[in-house]
């Protein structure tokens, strides 16, 4: 072929290749978002709507079909590098699929733009490293190099990084339009959390509540790179809550209550429900006398500027470490014969709750995990744990369940630290109107050790020092399982159970196939029938799977993805002690 | 385990101030068994900082932590031998979150002269890597030289662990 031709056909292919491309990648609206469940091929925002339910309408792949479900593409992800306290990072992201296309980042924050309409091998468009400090960012990240997802906004992807930063990146090519520097490291501030974007304003927070961080929520103006509000997650000096800081020391100025999950969002109250972490320092609740609000809560919030509606605390001056950023998700029920929209929260602590929207009062609640110790229930009137004493500055609970100054060993108690259910998400399918949480089953024991004071406070403790007044700690034969339960959304009554082998941190999809899909630590992704978790089938990626599985369909073909990449804070258990890190993208079809 | 634990480079640290002026004559052999030594200590360093994860739990500059790796001791003010150290590595700490990093630990006595079994609840936790008795005496060799009994970590530490291509020692620059 002459090279005039060659140029002419690859002209020819370019222009092809645009016309397509423009006719396909329709802009991310805010009404399209809105109605996301009205393009069941795609899987446009993070948790699948606004409500939170990671629910698909695709249905190809059922009860009937999904034992032809076989692996098509795979693609490795990189990012394994290692970076401060952390030997490499790990996948815990939601991909975004829109037209064929995959918006998907690794541990590490680079951003990949995945061609997956082949069916076959995976073509990347570009991907967007954004050039971490990574010991810097990896040294104050609490638990692992991770990033768990990216947004789209009109013809933008939206990023963030471990290291603080907000990209907004050109969606066909990959260029970085502008970066804006949200949260800081140098005072143990990282994001992990996929931003959740309301209209024109993407809304993120730091994470960083081991490391003596004040929690804040921020938005940033998508057209313009800037900072529109930041409410912080703890009330300042004169403001409704910091008087649940009784110390007289100031303590709220380090007291935790971080970010790191997206929020969930009802646009008929233009109102969205953010997770709020543990107080600060973990398990020295003697340096924080109080309730410590909004530590471990949900707080309603007003997208537009900010301001804060109504919060409810599930912890009151939480010594556990029962970090509650986790998803709130939002649904619509008959409760005795009215329809009303709940929020729901599978906590940490170990209870589910569900809430009135309107007003944050209590609905229903119990325990789904197996063992329930440090709390004998909770109170029908006012959700809070059965124990609690409003007229005490440090909530004892049960008794020795957690460390105390006089007694810094705690006995066992369940759930363990990390949960119940930790980040990974549930799903909520509204045909059958049934809520599914994944769980963390097991118990573990607190050691505490008197927390020196804030160098600003006239102590030792220094910024990105390690700011947890003791530790959590794992006896060697206490057994730590999973569990995956089927609940009623309202009164968190379990309707099916079973247990898995290993913790999940991978997350729940369901499905209109009447399915229920979760990944395992030793790599399998398995789907169980909706209403009995019956397991219908199960394939293993050989390597440990600690991200939420997804759906979307692309030419009429339903595909199922899920990012393998594990990561062990620890323990490790004994049979995967050999397990070796990777980073995976996997895709099945019928 | 005895004092034949401590073999190679860590050995040769610790007698380098005996053998250095006793055998000074002999310049070339210093040179390659210092060269060794060097090696050993940044192999050491390598596992202390990712192959081991120590730095999760004992923080960089091995002052000590606490968090989600039990309240990890100061490795700068330990007052243990380098053959306790080692037995800690190997053995891990009963009772304790200091996990262990040898592969058979617990499968027979050579640890405290416990089995599982006898360990029961108080058997350590498996490290994030096992370590062969080589990596185990760099680890110890590192910690010798540049850690314990060392004071307080300086800048010049921070960028011996990190690096120059990082901000980590910023907030220690005087
Ligand atoms: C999972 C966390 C963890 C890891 C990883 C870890 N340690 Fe430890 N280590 C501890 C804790 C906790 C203690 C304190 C035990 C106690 O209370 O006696 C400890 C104690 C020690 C001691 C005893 C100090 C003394 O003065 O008694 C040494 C030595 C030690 N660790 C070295 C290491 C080395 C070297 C590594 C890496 C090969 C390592 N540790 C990895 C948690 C850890």
């Amino acid at each position: 072929m002459s090279s005039l031709r060659l140029g002419a056909k690859i002209a020819a292919a370019a222009l092809l290749t645009t016309t397509l491309g423009a006719a396909r990648a329709a802009d991310m609206t805010f009404e399209r978002a809105l109605n996301a469940d009205k393009e069941p091929q795609n899987w446009l925002l993070h948790h699948k709507n606004f409500q939170g339910h990671r629910y698909s309408q695709l249905k190809d792949i059922n009860a009937d079909t999904v034992k032809n479900l076989r692996l098509v593409q795979m693609m490795a992800l990189g990012g394994l590098a290692s970076g401060g306290r952390y030997e490499n990072g790990n996948l815990e992201a939601t991909p975004i699929v829109d037209d064929g296309m995959m918006y998907v980042p690794n541990g590490w924050g680079e951003v990949y733009a995945l061609d997956l309409t082949s069916g076959r091998k995976v073509v990347t468009k570009w991907k967007m490293d954004p050039g971490i400090d990574r010991a810097w960012a990896g040294d104050v990240a609490c638990c692992g190099v991770n990033n768990r997802g990216v947004a789209l906004w009109k013809d933008k992807v939206i990023s963030i990084s471990l290291d603080g930063r907000m990209f907004a990146i050109n969606r066909a090519t990959g260029e970085v339009v502008w970066e804006r520097k949200i949260a800081e490291p140098a005072v143990g501030e990282t994001i992990t959390a996929a931003p959740l974007i309301l209209r024109d304003l993407a809304i993120t927070g730091s994470a960083g509540g081991e490391f003596g961080i004040r929690g804040w929520i921020d938005a940033t103006d998508l057209n313009t790179g800037k900072q529109v509000w930041r409410t912080y997650t703890i009330p300042g000096k004169g403001e409704p809550g910091n008087e649940t800081w009784k110390d007289g020391k100031d303590r709220w100025q380090h007291g935790g209550a971080s970010i790191w999950v997206t929020a969930t969002y009802d646009a008929q109250a233009d109102t969205f429900y953010q997770g709020i972490g543990n107080a600060g320092p973990d398990y020295d609740p003697e340096y924080r006398p109080g309730d410590n609000k909004w530590a471990a809560s949900v707080l309603a919030m007003t997208p537009t500027d900010g301001k804060i509606k109504w919060g409810f605390q599930y912890t009151p001056n939480d010594p556990y470490d029962f970090d509650e950023i986790s998803e709130h998700p939002i649904i619509d029920v008959n409760v005795g014969g009215a329809t009303r929209k709940l929020v729901t929260h599978a906590a940490r602590n170990g209870f589910y709750y569900s809430l009135d929207a309107v007003n944050g009062s209590f609905v229903g609640g119990r325990a789904y995990v197996d063992k329930l110790t440090w709390s004998k229930g909770l109170d029908p009137k006012t959700g809070k744990p059965l124990e609690y004493d409003p007229s005490l500055d440090v909530q004892p609970y049960v008794v020795n369940s957690h460390a105390t100054r006089a007694n810094p060993k705690g006995a066992l108690k369940c759930p363990m630290t990390s949960g119940g259910k930790n980040w990974e998400p549930a799903a909520y399918n509204p045909e059958l109107n049934t809520m599914y949480v994944p769980s963390a089953e097991g118990c573990n024991m607190l050691e505490g050790k008197q927390q020196a004071d804030f160098v600003d406070q006239g102590g030792t403790a220094k910024p990105r020092d390690r700011f947890t007044g003791g530790s959590a700690n794992y006896p060697t034969n206490e057994p730590i399982y999973g569990g995956l339960a089927a609940l009623d959304p309202v009164t968190g009554e379990t309707k099916a159970k079973i247990k898995l082998t290993y913790p999940n941190w991978s997350g729940v999809l369901a499905t209109a196939g009447g399915l229920v899909f979760t990944g395992h630590m030793d790599g399998e992704i398995t789907a169980y029938d909706a209403k009995t978790l019956k397991e219908m089938w199960s394939f293993n990626v050989g390597c440990g799977i600690m991200a939420p599985p997804i759906t979307y369909a692309i030419n009429g073909k339903q595909y199922l993805a899920v990012l393998s990449g594990p990561h062990w804070l620890r323990p490790k258990p004994e049979a995967l002690k050999d397990q070796a890190a990777c980073s995976m993208l996997n895709v099945f079809t019928l | 385990m005895g004092v034949a634990f401590v073999r190679g480079p860590l050995r040769a640290i610790l007698t380098a101030g005996v053998f250095v002026s006793a055998f000074s004559g002999m310049a070339a052999a210093q040179t390659a068994s210092s060269a060794e030594d060097a090696r050993a200590i940044e192999f050491g360093k390598e596992i202390y900082k990712t192959k081991a994860r120590c730095q999760f739990c004992h923080k960089w500059d091995g002052s000590g932590d606490q968090g989600y790796g039990g309240n990890a001791l100061s490795l700068r003010v330990t007052q243990l031998t380098p053959d306790q150290v080692a037995t800690t590595v190997k053995c891990g700490r009963p009772a304790t979150e200091m996990p262990y990093h040898d592969k058979f630990a617990y499968t027979d006595k050579r640890c405290y002269g416990m089995t599982a079994a006898d360990a029961g609840d108080s058997k350590p936790q498996i490290g994030n890597e096992f370590l062969q008795a080589r990596e185990i005496d760099a680890v110890v060799a590192y910690l010798f030289a540049r850690v314990v009994g060392k004071g307080p970590a300086t800048y010049e530490d921070c960028l011996d662990f990190w690096g120059k291509d990082t901000q980590q020692c910023e907030p220690m620059k005087k």
